[in-house]
């Protein structure tokens, strides 16, 4: 019986190995990829660093997010226009850095920021932004706006910040 | 007839641990589990650095009891003259291994103790293994290395900006990490052998979390270009094949050592749980781990088990679970879990420091301290 089931397995993973190799010419960028969950991003804005001096952080309040979510809540949305509203019909670029707080494992975090910083994203393309103008970045629980170990700071840590690209 | 007298051999077997657990507190391994080693020192002229380190790292491999030579079933010793290592291992009149190694004592006694590890007990030493981890000592986040006993610390990244997340390749010669010095995150890879870099991974939006397939030409990553962070398997050569499509965030991707599958975390369904699903593409299976948070898998080289972090309370733990199955189970306080060469011992970080966890005996030991506050760490295999 069991020398039945290993012989199934080492042929079933033959097959996969072979599926494989026929598949390793068809290994490039958009080739499977699809877009049922976001708006592909565009090109990078040449040069563009979110902690650099060419983009100017600050301008716009950021958007707050509750514990391991990356939904704009409906009480942060009005940030979200004012940003759209400032932005529409500039052709300006905004990078959108999505942050989370401490707890939690680094890479996890990263995801999270960055699911957070898109998640702004389509609020402010649904807002009339251009997709193409809208970047994103995530720093996960990096550089927290207030480094203490308790729920006000980890509230207000975890958030999305606005750069425009000057 | 045998699984109830299996079971009778179990119930012993957990009486006389919970017995001896009442006298210490710590857990000690029996002599019954390990190999009676006696190590009699390494002679010679450079033979005392030497002698210093196969010691330590036969206490580390975790396989052996040291014990006085007229206990021991096996005798370790050697000389270290010239530049060159003589090891032997004995038992008895017969000779074990008979072995030369040359290069620095270090690097020689690192050698030595895995052909010892490799001879006696068939398993993979983790003697020689090149550690990873990033360190904030220098006031931003760069990438270092170290042997795995914390020993040959180096600075390996010096870009001024946020270097996080490094993976090695198994043989320890590439590193791949998460570098934001153009702005955004992008994954470079570094031959260590020349120190060539390239930044390897640079699609619009957040490109983290590489780690290398078992043969060390494939990286799987998390990449966010499609307006979601999805996971992505990229050849060092070129070339980029999305694997998953959810409306959750991926991250930490951990190879098969047969490198047909990949378990990562997924939060799709709310809190973070572990899928497997086949590095060739496919549909994401859940793994039911028992525990509702759960991020970092690591894959055993042999296979056979899943290193993971859980949260439980208000911190983070270390979990094992047999991929066979059978429950997981907390080994250790910490975060980033990482099985080594021997699939017995776990590197990972706990309160700024890294840590070395043989997990049959849970006995934990630091191997970085007092390098600024540490974390992320890996290894060779």
């Amino acid at each position: 019986m069991r020398i039945h089931t290993f012989a199934i397995l080492s042929v079933t993973v033959l097959l996969a190995l072979s599926g494989c190799a026929n598949k390793k010419n068809k290994q490039y960028a958009g080739v499977d990829g699809d877009y049922v969950s976001g708006t592909p991003l565009g090109e990078r804005a040449d040069g563009a660093n979110f902690m650099g001096a060419n983009v100017q952080r600050g301008l716009y309040a950021p958007v707050q997010f509750a514990y391991d979510s990356s939904a704009v809540a409906p009480d942060q949305e009005s940030k979200v226009s004012s940003v759209a509203e400032a932005l529409k019909g500039s052709g300006k670029t905004v990078i959108v850095a999505g942050f989370t707080d401490e707890r939690g494992t680094q890479e996890y975090n990263r995801s999270l920021g960055e699911k957070r910083a898109l998640a702004v994203r389509e609020a402010l393309i649904s807002r009339g932004l251009k997709a193409n103008n809208v970047q994103t970045v995530s720093f996960g629980s990096e550089m927290p706006v207030d480094p203490a170990s308790n729920e006000a700071a980890w509230a207000k840590n975890r958030r999305a910040e606005f750069g425009i690209v000057k | 007839m045998i699984r109830s007298s299996r079971f009778f051999l179990l119930a012993i077997t957990l009486l006389g641990v919970s017995l001896q657990a009442t006298d210490a507190p710590t857990i000690t391994v029996r002599k019954s589990d390990a190999l009676n080693v006696a190590f009699t020192g390494i002679g010679g002229s450079d033979g005392a650095l030497a002698s210093k380190v196969v010691q330590n790292d036969l206490t580390l491999a975790g396989w052996f009891a040291l014990v006085q030579p007229g206990l021991a079933s096996f005798t370790v010793s050697g000389t270290f003259a010239g530049g060159i290592l003589q090891g032997k291992v004995v038992k008895g009149a017969e000779v074990v291994l008979s072995k030369n190694y040359s290069g620095s004592p270090r690097l020689a006694a690192h050698q030595f103790v895995d052909d010892i590890v490799q001879t006696l007990t068939g398993h993979k030493g983790i003697a020689t293994s090149t550690m990873a981890f990033v360190s904030n000592r220098s006031g931003r986040k760069e990438i270092y290395l170290a042997d795995y006993d914390g020993s040959n610390g180096r600075q390996l990244t010096h870009d001024n900006a946020l270097s996080v997340s490094p993976a090695l390749t198994p043989n320890g010669r590439r590193i791949a990490y998460t570098g934001y010095q153009a702005g955004y995150a992008d994954i470079y890879v570094v031959d260590l052998g020349t120190g060539a870099r390239v930044r390897l991974v640079k699609f619009p939006g957040t490109n983290s979390g590489a780690r290398f397939s078992p043969d060390g030409n494939l990286l799987a990553c998390t990449v966010s270009k499609d307006g979601n962070p999805e996971l992505y398997v990229v050849g060092t050569g070129g070339g980029a094949r999305r694997l998953t499509h959810t409306r959750g965030a991926e991250s930490s991707p951990a190879w098969s050592p047969d490198a047909a599958e990949i378990i990562y975390s997924c939060d799709e369904t709310g809190a973070p749980q572990l899928y497997r699903i086949s590095s060739s593409g496919g549909r994401g299976r859940l793994v039911p781990t028992g525990f509702g948070y759960c991020t970092e898998p690591s894959w055993s080289p042999d296979g056979q088990r899943l290193a993971f972090n859980v949260r439980s309370g208000g911190g983070f733990s270390i979990a094992v679970m047999d991929l066979n199955g059978g429950g997981a189970r907390i080994v250790a306080q910490g975060e980033n879990p990482v099985w080594g060469a021997d699939s017995r011992h776990v590197i990972y970080s706990t309160g700024g420091t890294i840590s070395l966890l043989d997990v049959p005996t849970g006995k934990s030991v630091p191997v970085i301290s007092g390098l600024g506050k540490v974390t992320e760490p890996t290894w060779s295999r």
